[in-house]
């Protein structure tokens, strides 16, 4: 058995790699990431994953429900890392399959792919109790920066984590990004990763915070028809049922974590196309408590005033 | 997770637990305190929500069939917590938007033609502290029951709820945490809605939290505290406190507190670094 299987068995019973390892397998990745494109081409058949946040034993249900890799030719977009609380061993579990199979695995950026988010929402705070240094996450923010932003599934679904950019009319436009930097707080490379579709309003929409796309049916229609798209794949945000079509089916957001954040108690999806592009949802829940490791352990009383 | 409780100490305060599914709760010296937890809302039923409130912006997750309530049996009294009324407080307050800070670059982005700018309050900041009724059961002939409810009413006192009390360490009979609703600001911070209860064999305690934080921007917190300390009275004594304290990310670093939003996740470490802009002490008023 070679060392980078050797690492995938260890990850999958959740156990992280040593700090030395994961130098290794992200210089590794480094070297198949770069040459993908901004657009990478994917092949069908193949099935889509959306948000994972560290969900480390729902994401293995998902491997249950959709087959295991490279079996399955996967597509994730995204969001790999924060809120959950394995985003260490998800994330290298993932990019040990990539650099494995890179032909049975697409991983794509999302906006928790970043320096400054994962300073706030947990992958740092993570990498710095499991390693004791932030070496570890150092190396894989560096990798972040290789990631592509976005994937086109036989010529005819447009898949990204966010959604579309008013500077974006055509994907060869996105194909010029200078993608190898953190993500910045505006410009095309940030609405791709941040933005969503919004049903009030018809064209483009500027949230309420002063910044962030909001992007409405006549937007999508008309990426689609210049593109010559059936329709958008996108994740980034939270639905109940796991999916959920908007505009007359002209875009899809897939939601990959169940239980979010371990309370939500929503299902989580993966969409499943086969090698003619005919789409199957699958639909799971978390998986059951005793599969999760050590159980919790009973809480002391809070006396809060 | 549910707390271990020493069945003797239930026994001693003549408490009796139940658990029955969803709801969860406590019986003692005539009060019944219940917390029921479910799933988010599903898409159709956040759909209506928005109709009967008039938005089309609600939390991401709305936890809309959480509940606390707490019911003194004898004189109708019910204090109940859930994110319906909260959000109708969110809806009436309705404060103007705050901007993050990639904002300021923002505006100098080229526009797009047809563009809207929304300006909704996503902070779901609301001035909820607590919903209440007093509903009795009155007989009318032939053993009709109607059930008469009217609302509870608060009035101003100098009283301040007993904190030197609170913190001896009393066994705890009855504990729990209820998320109300939460939204990840689309990852520009966190703003969060919850109550906790603990019930000891002297009284119940309540803490209700609104907590707010814009990254880089803003920090706010609305907490609600209620007390009743049990007694052989026919109507309860319970004193509630609000407090409500903000500061900006600005005002915090000045004081040479750290700026990062990785330093500001747990409320109640930092709450006493922000300055209080509201504080009342109330007291409940049952007319008969």
């Amino acid at each position: 058995m070679s060392d980078l299987d050797r690492q995938i068995e260890q990850l999958k019973r959740c156990e992280p790699l040593k700090e030395s390892e994961v130098k290794s397998l992200c210089l590794k990745a480094m070297e198949i990431l770069v040459e993908e494109s901004n657009v990478q081409r994917v092949d069908a058949p193949v099935t889509i994953c959306g948000d994972i946040h560290g969900q480390f034993y729902d994401m293995k249900e998902l491997f249950k429900v959709g087959g295991d890799c490279p079996k399955t030719n996967y597509l994730f977009l995204g969001d790999f890392v924060d809120r959950g609380f394995y985003s260490v061993e998800t994330f290298l579990l993932l990019l040990a399959l990539k650099v494995r199979y890179p032909d049975r695995i697409t991983l794509i950026r999302g906006n928790h792919e970043s320096r400054q988010i994962t300073q706030v929402y947990g992958f740092y705070d993570e990498c710095l109790r499991k390693y004791g240094s932030v070496n570890v996450w150092r190396y894989c923010t560096d990798i972040f920066d290789y990631l592509s932003l976005s994937a086109l599934i036989e010529n005819k679904i447009f898949s990204v984590h966010g959604g579309l950019s008013p500077a974006i009319s055509t994907l060869d436009q996105i194909r010029t990004i200078d993608r190898k930097q953190e993500v910045p707080h505006d410009g095309a490379m940030c609405d791709l990763l941040w933005s969503d579709p919004e049903d009030i309003v018809d064209g483009w929409g500027l949230s309420p915070r002063g910044a962030g796309f909001l992007f409405g049916g006549s937007v999508v229609a008309s990426f689609n028809h210049s593109n010559n798209i059936d329709y958008i794949c996108r994740a980034h945000q939270l639905v109940m049922e796991g999916y959920k079509w908007m505009f007359n089916n002209q875009i899809v957001t897939v939601w990959s974590a169940p239980n979010y954040c371990y309370r939500c108690g929503n299902v989580a999806a993966i969409l499943e196309l086969n090698g003619n592009l005919n789409k199957q949802f699958r639909v799971f829940d978390a998986a059951p408590q005793e599969s999760r490791g050590a159980p919790a352990k009973k809480p002391a009383p809070d006396y809060f005033l | 997770m549910e707390l271990e409780v020493d069945e003797n100490d239930l026994k001693a305060a003549g408490a009796e637990l139940f658990d029955d599914g969803g709801r969860r709760g406590i019986r003692i010296h005539g009060w019944s305190v219940e917390s029921r937890k479910h799933s988010i809302l599903k898409s159709s039923t956040l759909q209506e929500w928005e109709q009967k409130l008039q938005t089309s912006h609600l939390p991401e997750m709305v936890f809309g069939d959480n509940t606390l309530i707490l019911k003194h049996l004898s004189s109708g009294t019910k204090i109940h917590f859930n994110a319906f009324d909260a959000l109708c407080g969110w809806k009436q307050e309705a404060l103007p938007p705050v901007e993050v800070p990639a904002a300021a670059k923002w505006k100098f982005r080229s526009k797009p033609t047809q563009e809207i700018i929304l300006d909704y309050d996503y902070t779901f900041t609301t001035p909820y502290c607590g919903s209440g009724t007093i509903e009795i059961d009155k007989k009318l002939n032939e053993g009709e029951i109607s059930e008469e409810t009217s609302n509870i009413h608060w009035e101003d006192c100098k009283e301040q709820i007993d904190v030197v009390a609170l913190a001896t360490k009393e066994p705890i009979l009855f504990f729990d945490e209820v998320v109300l609703y939460e939204d990840e600001l689309a990852d520009n911070g966190v703003s969060l809605l919850t109550v906790k209860v603990r019930v000891m064999p002297s009284s119940w305690f309540l803490l209700l939290r609104f907590w707010l934080r814009v990254d880089g921007v803003l920090i706010r917190l609305r907490e609600t505290r209620m007390h009743c300390v049990f007694g052989g009275s026919a109507t309860p004594i319970i004193l509630r406190e609000s407090c409500w304290r903000e500061s900006t990310f600005q005002a915090l670093s000045a004081m040479e507190h750290p700026f990062d939003s990785g330093a500001y996740g747990d409320p109640s470490i930092i709450s006493q670094k922000l300055p209080i802009i509201m504080h009342t002490t109330q007291r409940l008023v049952i007319s008969s």
